[in-house]
């Protein structure tokens, strides 16, 4: 039985997986907002260091918030109906509903793992369930695929498919996905903005535990100080090759989201015309810059090993410095008024 | 040091996929450009396919000297730790961290060796032994 249903969706390439696909989705229905709005109004910023658990053997760092969390947010913020199905118990009918989404016209969004995606580069195939890619297209066995962080959209086999869905441990997708149902014409852009801000702000200043947001930021500086005591200059020196891979890799990373950011405030503030606004995009295009510094000195520190103290502590000075800087940006955009 | 640490890289060997990255320059605008990732990133990522690779090597060491089971080995293979199979395979973690011990491993019955290999993607005669 050869079926073949293709929906007429423009694959555009993004930063960040999750907000690259909010993005293209929206512009499906004819609402034109750009991957950094996506990402602001969503909460694509966050940061988090949980030292006492490992992923990969090495502390758990993440610099991106729940799966789902940018989607579900900006649909909210911008009152859209859509969809979320957090889970399918039987993978076969994941796979139906998927199916029957695709007859309707509906291009759908699913969280997969890394690991088994075969379309994905080798070197950056590790356990990382937090990908997101967004299925358009059924030709027989075959699904096209769109995945932001690629060039071109992809293929992929029901079995990979389904795999990837299914793919298990932290965070595990068990088949979750996600799609709009209808979109209103006018969209309320300034009250999703403030209020995506407002909730920024919120998770990276104001959560009362210290893990999470700037506060998480200056433990670890204060932690990367003491690795090679502690661990010895191997582990320490692959404890901040970890850091470094998830500030770099992995969809931009948490380095490249600081710019993400700083560009949905300029258009922000341009839209509104804000100088404030603008005022906070330059601090924060400057913390970003400061954040590629960091992993530019953190990774020739990671490939000659000389002198590990000395590099370690100043390392977690700046680390220490940057947390500073970005204080200063969340404070000032806790005083503007939408 | 320069505004800019981590340019963008056209160049084919410093990657196989191009990302669209974002940058930011000193007149205070945002770029968007699509090219590869630069020095920086290979050599995290060098470090830790390194350091798995050194981790598999030991475990298959640790395997033929019948002092770890075949379990263990085709674990690191797979980049996890006992909690990260203990949840593919949906058993306990102090039950997984049990099969890791060869006289265990040996008494396995049909049923559970089966769970491990589906998740290592292999048939059970590969399980029962590593090259």
């Amino acid at each position: 039985m050869e079926t073949k249903t293709m929906i007429d969706y423009t694959h555009r390439q993004a930063g960040h997986c999750e907000s690259g696909a909010t993005s293209n989705l929206l512009r499906f229905y004819n609402q034109e907002i750009s991957e950094p709005m996506a990402f602001g109004i969503g909460n694509g910023l966050y940061f988090s260091y949980i030292p006492f658990l490992k992923v990969q053997f090495a502390p758990m760092i993440s610099f991106r918030n729940l799966p789902n969390t940018v989607f579900h947010r900006s649909m909210k913020y911008l009152g859209i109906d859509a969809t979320v199905i957090k889970k399918f118990k039987d993978p076969k009918e994941a796979m139906l509903a998927l199916d029957r989404n695709l007859e309707k016209g509906i291009p759908t969004g699913m969280q997969v793992g890394v690991f088994n995606l075969t379309f994905f580069p080798p070197e950056y195939r590790m356990h990382y369930n937090m990908h997101n890619m967004v299925c358009f297209g059924k030709e027989g066995n075959l699904y096209h695929i769109s995945d932001t962080v690629m060039e071109t959209a992809h293929v992929l086999t029901y079995e990979d498919l389904l795999r990837v869905r299914y793919a298990k441990g932290v965070f595990a997708p068990e088949g979750k996905m996600y799609w709009i149902n209808s979109v209103n014409k006018e969209l309320d852009i300034r009250t999703a903005v403030s209020m995506g801000i407002k909730k920024t702000v919120y998770e990276m200043i104001k959560v009362p535990f210290p893990l999470i947001g700037v506060k998480g930021l200056r433990w670890m500086g204060r932690d990367l100080k003491k690795w090679p005591k502690k661990h010895g200059p191997e582990k320490a020196s692959f404890y901040l090759g970890q850091v470094l891979r998830m500030a770099e890799d992995f969809g931009t990373g948490g380095a490249g989201f600081r710019f993400i950011y700083g560009d949905f405030l300029k258009e922000t503030g341009e839209m509104f015309n804000h100088s404030e606004l603008l005022e906070t995009s330059r601090m924060m295009g400057k913390t970003a810059n400061r954040w590629r510094e960091f992993t530019y000195i953190g990774a020739r520190n990671c490939k000659n090993r000389s002198k590990p103290e000395e590099d370690y502590s100043m390392l977690g000075d700046m680390m220490i410095e940057i947390a500073g800087m970005e204080e200063q940006v969340y404070k000032k955009l806790d005083k503007i008024k939408l | 040091m320069e505004e800019n640490s981590n340019p963008v890289y056209t160049d084919q060997r410093y990657g196989q996929s191009r990302e669209l990255l974002y940058t930011y320059d000193k007149d205070g605008q945002f770029h968007r450009n699509v090219g590869y990732h630069g020095e920086p990133d290979r050599v995290i990522l060098q470090q830790a396919w390194d350091h798995f690779g050194e981790r598999i090597e030991d475990a298959r060491q640790k395997v033929l000297a019948g002092k770890a089971s075949p379990i263990a080995y085709y674990m690191e293979k797979l980049l996890a730790d006992p909690l990260n199979l203990s949840m593919m395979v949906g058993m306990s973690l102090w039950r997984v961290k049990w099969h890791l011990r060869p006289a265990v491993f040996k008494r396995l019955n049909e049923k559970t060796l089966n769970k491990y290999a589906e998740v290592f993607n292999i048939s059970v005669e590969q399980l029962k032994k590593v090259e």
